[in-house]
């Protein structure tokens, strides 16, 4: 196992277990006010930032230099104390929310949609109410009562997205609390030292529950806030895969693979499949590390393909495949990003195709997995004009000097379409 | 065999004084060979060994260290050299890393406060000595079931000697070969974006003057940051970089050139530049010798079977997403073929083929290919500029300019 080098590794060392000492109740004190309302928790990262795991990667978006903490929200694991080296602690709190917490919530009237007790804005219950992700959380200040061991996180989980499937809200109401309230189940993961096949499973959920996320929140990007919803989406499903590949690895038995290995490795492959796609770390380094079992797997293999057309610019195996052989989470993931292969496409054909003999728009509709009126739309937003032929039917006439690329996005959103495809609503997919 | 061999106590206390005596002599005269002779614990010398040795027989080298002046200054490097020495003898990687790392410390201290560079060949030495040691104890970790940490703390502690030469004296030549040894520790570990801070600092600070390095430093160097131009598809800077460090490599260290070239063969294939057969044979590169075959000929399938046949290999080094790009240039080289084959037959029509005629040709290849995907490869090769033409959509034809209709690569890489 050392042989193959760590890529993932959270130095850390949270995922060695300790023993309890018997003298672990006298770390902490019993404190009152121990709990602080999010108005006052301010984002001054602790003093001993430089001991912070800075091997961490961040393979999507912008890598910022990895003293700027601010930019970069880390894991709450990362906020352990490393040079205490405490004893890993086992959280007692029976609810879904600290008690503490949820009685001076209810004082202050900060409480969610979901946690309102008949929509009572300052009574909830221990039914309802959830903790909240505290952003800065010293050990000195943990109190063993205040954290909830495993199979409570587990119900916790349970109950977030049932709420997912069952809600009536708009949908980024709903991701703006799952996406809070599972940090904070991640950070009592974390503090607990949680790292057992039961976590892998808990991860592996809420790593769904961002990728359906990510499509769901492009589809409906009306609001102002969208697109750093979007950016803080994607940075949290990127840093949970991270996480997830750690536990994989770390649990590894000789050389064997878990059973969702392959298919969760081929969505960090699909997530490169992106316009701006300058890695933090780039596949090919990924790739050096990963067991032989998990790169010749169905699934990675679906995603190595998928990745080579779009490198190579076959948009038609690229669209074939993607209507023919990706899963539900698959298509969540590459939907949003699948406008870059179809204006590398439509430019192409512009570009090379013969003035004299336009383009069908129904063949471009199969071609792009665009219903033919989106082709229109679509055509157009790329500054292209389509015609119509001597018999009416629709056509694009090549060889257009107008083409760009809309650098900015489209203001239509294109989800992908096909006669033969899936249709396997996401609002069924099991979390 | 560790610890099997008894000497007298006398003898034991005669090694030890004799490496006392070793050092603070070498101090004192400042000949850095000699020091950096007594600090590589992992070379397995003779002179070391036996050392060992003593210090396990005779338990109380405290003692001796502290009974004069001359020595005794030294304690806080030589007690845990002299741990590190022990513990590595009896098999105790990790305790002989943990040593060094404090006698590292101390050193670090030392060199400070020494005028000129006299000691920078045993600052090297003990720069090696850390990044292997601590590789060995963390193989020793990972074979217990432990995480294994100490090459991350060991790329910590090379960054601190790193510093103590990152100043305007003359001891800033050293700076290189302590950088490779990081770039080594970070390559090791996966951490390859570590390597940025360092890079920034050789390459931008004003205090290094990247002429004035030894040449076998540089050469490292542009080695490890060719290779990370690779894993960014960087190819232009990749090729700077790789040829560098193969012009200038002694051309006798045959292993060093083979690493150099599997890294920089790749990047010359896509910039269309193909290594001659016979190097490939002379430095057993074979791995490659399909591929190239396969960008000579226009086979699509020798490409895809190469790439397969040595895809652990590939994927191990980090080259299998750059040769897989190769395949546009493949399709450029099948079609060339055809228009050849097309001109021979009928020279004033060669200039069109038939889509049909392609999709031929990829059956030949036991290529599944329709028509359309033709169309979309041909569209993609002239967006591309490597087929000067266009093609016909209703009449599937691809119409190649009569002019030029292949342009070569010329040196860059196919446009994106």
């Amino acid at each position: 196992m050392a042989e193959r080098g760590q890529p993932f590794r959270q130095a850390r060392g949270g995922v060695t277990r300790r023993n309890l000492s018997s003298s672990r109740s006298s770390f902490f004190t019993k404190s009152a006010t121990r709990y602080q309302p999010p108005q006052n928790c301010n984002l001054n990262i602790r003093r001993n930032s430089q001991h912070m795991d800075s091997s961490f990667n961040n393979p999507n978006g912008n890598v910022k230099d990895n003293s700027d903490n601010r930019s970069w929200i880390k894991d709450a694991a990362d906020v352990i104390d490393e040079e205490n080296n405490l004893p890993s602690l086992v959280g007692t709190c029976p609810f879904m929310c600290p008690v503490e917490e949820r009685l001076q919530r209810e004082r202050l009237r900060d409480l969610a949609t979901f946690e309102r007790l008949d929509g009572n804005p300052g009574k909830s219950s221990s039914n309802l109410a959830v903790k909240k992700f505290c952003r800065t959380i010293s050990t000195r200040e943990i109190q063993v009562s205040d954290v909830r061991p495993l199979s409570v996180l587990e119900g916790t989980l349970n109950h977030l997205f049932n709420l997912f499937h069952s809600s009536d809200h708009p949908f980024e109401v709903v991701h703006d609390f799952i996406f809070d309230r599972t940090r904070s189940i991640r950070q009592d993961l974390s503090m607990q030292n949680i790292s057992n096949n039961r976590a892998i499973t808990m991860y592996e959920r809420m790593v769904k529950f961002h990728i359906i996320s990510h499509q769901k929140l492009h589809r409906s990007s009306s609001s102002p806030n969208a697109s750093s919803l979007l950016y803080l989406n994607l940075e949290q499903l990127t840093k949970l895969l991270m996480t997830l590949f750690n536990l994989y690895e770390t649990n590894r038995i000789s050389h064997s693979i878990y059973d969702n290995e392959p298919e969760f490795c081929s969505f960090y492959v699909l997530l490169q499949i992106h316009p701006d796609s300058k890695q933090g770390e780039p596949l090919s380094l990924w790739f050096r590390n990963l067991p032989s079992a998990i790169m010749k797997s169905k699934q990675m293999c679906f995603a190595r393909n998928l990745l080579r057309y779009f490198r190579l610019g076959n948009y038609k195996r690229f669209m074939y495949m993607m209507k023919s052989e990706a899963s539900c989470l698959q298509c969540c993931i590459v939907e949003p990003y699948i406008n870059e292969v179809r204006a590398l496409a439509v430019s192409c054909l512009n570009q090379a195709g013969y003035k004299l003999q336009p383009f069908p728009l129904a063949d471009l509709s199969n071609l792009l997995l665009l219903q033919e009126s989106d082709v229109e739309s679509f055509c157009n937003e790329c500054g292209l004009e389509t015609s119509s032929d001597e018999v009416g039917k629709r056509i694009l006439a090549p060889k257009q000097s107008s083409f760009f690329h809309p650098r900015k996005g489209f203001q239509k959103y294109y989800p992908i379409h096909s006669e033969g495809l899936q249709g396997v609503s996401i609002n069924l997919l099991d979390l | 065999m560790a610890g099997a061999y008894m000497m007298s106590m006398g003898e034991a206390h005669r090694r030890i004084l004799d490496y006392l005596n070793r050092f603070s002599d070498a101090v004192s005269t400042q000949d850095g060979k000699s020091l950096s002779r007594l600090l590589s614990i992992s070379s397995d010398s003779h002179h070391l060994l036996s050392l060992a040795d003593a210090l396990n027989t005779f338990q109380d080298a405290n003692r001796l260290i502290r009974q004069s002046e001359e020595y005794s200054q030294y304690a806080d490097i030589l007690l845990p050299i002299f741990r590190a020495l022990q513990s590595y003898r009896l098999r105790n990687l990790v305790e002989s890393y943990q040593a060094f790392e404090k006698a590292s410390n101390a050193f670090i201290q030392e060199f400070r406060n020494w005028d000129s560079a006299w000691a920078l060949e045993a600052l090297y030495v003990l720069a090696y000595e850390i990044r292997v040691l601590a590789e060995k104890a963390d193989i020793e970790l990972a074979s217990n079931g432990k995480t294994p940490e100490k090459l991350k703390g060991a790329g910590s502690l090379l960054m601190k000697v790193f510093s103590t030469l990152a100043g305007k004296g003359p001891k800033r030549v050293g700076a290189l070969y302590v950088t490779c040894q990081l770039f080594k520790t970070y390559f090791k570990l996966g951490t390859v974006h570590l390597c940025r801070s360092v890079i920034r600092s050789i390459e931008t600070a004003r205090i290094f003057d990247f002429e004035e390095f030894p040449v076998r430093d540089k050469v490292t160097y542009m080695y490890y940051t060719g290779r990370l131009e690779v894993y960014n598809e960087n190819f232009p800077a990749a090729d700077h970089k790789l040829s560098y460090a193969l012009s200038h490599c002694d051309a006798r260290k045959e292993a060093n050139i083979r690493m150099i070239l599997k890294y920089l063969i790749p990047v010359k294939l896509s910039i269309g530049i193909l290594p001659h057969a016979q190097l490939l044979e002379n430095y057993n590169l074979n791995e490659y010798s399909n591929i190239v075959l396969a960008l000579k000929r226009g086979d699509l399938r020798l490409l895809r079977h190469a790439l397969q046949e040595h895809e652990d290999r590939f994927l191990r080094s980090g080259v299998y997403l750059v040769l897989e790009k190769l395949e546009l240039q493949v399709y450029q080289r099948l079609l060339k073929k055809i228009h050849i084959i097309q001109k021979q037959k009928d020279p004033n029509k060669a200039h069109q083929i038939k889509l049909e005629i392609i999709v031929k040709a990829m059956k030949w290849l036991e290529m599944d290919m329709d028509v359309d995907e033709v169309e979309c490869i041909m569209s993609i090769l002239i967006y591309k500029n490597l087929v000067k033409g266009y093609f016909a959509h209703k009449s599937k034809v691809v119409v190649l300019s009569k002019q030029d209709p292949f342009p070569k690569l010329n040196g860059k890489p196919v446009s994106s």
